[in-house]
């Protein structure tokens, strides 16, 4: 089952999308893309966990070693967006890229869940484009919050697949197309730290909880956007995310 | 999980705050991997899982410690807020409380520390908000904490590298702050260590106060 939510004539709803692609409400009533808008399909976002440097051929395009230990980082839930949504390119920057990651969403506490036991507590997977500004980069905390937790910058669905429907995960073609061009090309193969893993080690540390995320980060391929940019992050089985971006005058209207 | 009243979003902290700490640090921050001192609000999420109350006892870590805390002035969002300046960034804020970062010590600043700091429950907050009409001179006010009913730590908000409203500002420019989500504003450079059975009680005088005990 694909779950997603979406705004429907001011109203939040909870979706469902069938196998011919049809958007359905909880009474089954099936409802026209064109009159929803796609909302972050996880209803009350948790803690969001994303990887640094989890692809080897990502981390030497950036002139990183492997790390031998994963690099996590937090996200605030001001950066989560919908499909179809705006995000914004930040003024007077060089350096914008997306990062198209496979997302899993926690739906089962826990507190040091063993690498066997992992895999039941997803409830299932997203996608989301982990937007990075380097313009901003600094060597403290790194990658650090203006980087990384800039509103809208993390896009995330269209919607959660259960995990029993997408099953093994171990090799999904991992895609990037920005107005149409192929940009970024991978495997989840390539990952480092896979998801047992990942649910191992964070859970050693504290209690997952319903809603958490975990990005597991992205394969190589960087490319700099620009407002007018269309992208579109597609994972095998789990779904395309695509993000319109626009400038931080058009994002923010009149706060800007 | 002991969910906390007062953070309904995001609660931030502000790390290497403490201009003495700073310029101490110079040398070093020159250094790799650091390369340049910050020129930015050094920022970090206490996430989800660490919230936390007044009165509440805090686990002693399963790695076996030793375990630190810091104390701040936490800033309560009241309305949201979007790109503001300097200059209006009080007019956001619905008042002040005290905030415990309980953490492993902190050897490196390079990376997100999330073993050390995103232990369950380590981010006790007071348990109220005393409005920000009744505070006058934020300048004017220190944070105590006292271990086991003696002063181990006294930090001067005049000491603060980047005042509140600065602050709120930087960090609004980043991320849209909503009603309920809570700033850690600085923490004396030197962290308290802390002993199984410890009781620590800090203080901003006329503000607002926290007591928590570690677990034995």
């Amino acid at each position: 089952m694909k779950r997603a939510r979406v705004l429907h004539n001011n109203v939040e709803l909870d979706i469902s999308i069938d196998t011919d692609n049809r958007l359905l409400d909880a009474d089954g009533v099936e409802l026209n893309e064109q009159d929803v808008t796609w909302l972050c399909p996880v209803k009350e976002p948790g803690t969001i966990f994303a990887l640094g440097l989890n692809y080897a051929d990502h981390a030497s395009e950036l002139s990183f070693a492997p790390p031998t230990e994963p690099l996590v980082f937090l996200k605030g839930a001001n950066t989560l967006t919908g499909h179809k949504q705006n995000a914004y390119r930040p003024d007077n920057i060089e350096f914008q890229h997306y990062e198209c990651e496979l997302v899993a969403v926690i739906g089962k506490a826990g507190k040091n869940i063993s690498r066997e036991d992992a895999m039941e507590h997803i409830q299932g997977y997203t996608v989301c484009n982990d937007f990075a500004i380097r313009d901003f980069l600094e060597n403290y905390y790194r990658p650090n919050l203006r980087v990384k937790s800039r509103d809208s910058l993390c896009p995330i669905g269209p919607w959660i697949i259960d995990r029993e429907d997408v099953g093994d995960i171990s090799n999904l073609a991992l895609t990037t197309h920005v107005n149409g061009e192929l940009t970024q090309s991978g495997t989840t193969a390539d990952m480092i730290f896979d998801l047992p893993f990942l649910i191992e080690y964070l859970s050693e540390i504290m209690t997952l909880q319903p809603g958490d995320m975990i990005a597991t980060g992205t394969p190589k391929g960087l490319k700099d956007m620009q407002p007018g940019d269309v992208v579109v992050c597609e994972i095998e089985k789990v779904g395309a995310l695509q993000t319109h971006i626009v400038s931080e005058q058009q994002f923010y209207g009149d706060q800007y | 999980m002991n969910r906390h009243s007062i953070v309904k979003g995001k609660l931030i902290c502000v790390a290497l705050n403490d201009s003495e700490q700073l310029s101490a640090m110079q040398q070093e921050f020159s250094e790799a991997p650091y390369k340049a001192p910050p020129t930015q609000p050094v920022l970090y999420f206490k996430p989800h899982n660490t919230w936390n109350t007044q009165a509440a006892t805090i686990d002693w870590p399963s790695t076996g410690g030793p375990l630190y805390v810091g104390a701040s002035l936490a800033v309560v969002v009241a309305t949201k807020c979007t790109r503001v300046s300097a200059e209006q960034a009080l007019e956001y804020v619905a008042g002040f409380s005290i905030l415990h970062d309980f953490s492993l010590q902190e050897k490196s600043y390079y990376r997100p520390d999330i073993k050390g700091k995103c232990l369950d429950g380590t981010a006790p907050l007071g348990a109220k908000v005393t409005p920000i009409d009744q505070v006058s001179d934020l300048s004017a006010l220190s944070v105590i904490t006292e271990v086991n009913g003696e002063l181990a730590s006294e930090f001067p908000l005049s000491q603060m590298q980047r005042s509140v409203p600065e602050l709120i500002s930087s960090i609004s420019y980043i991320m849209t702050l909503e009603p309920g989500d809570v700033i850690a504003v600085g923490f004396k450079g030197e962290r308290i260590l802390l002993n199984k059975g410890d009781k620590v009680c800090s203080a901003i005088a006329g503000v607002t106060e926290l007591s928590n005990q570690v677990a034995g």
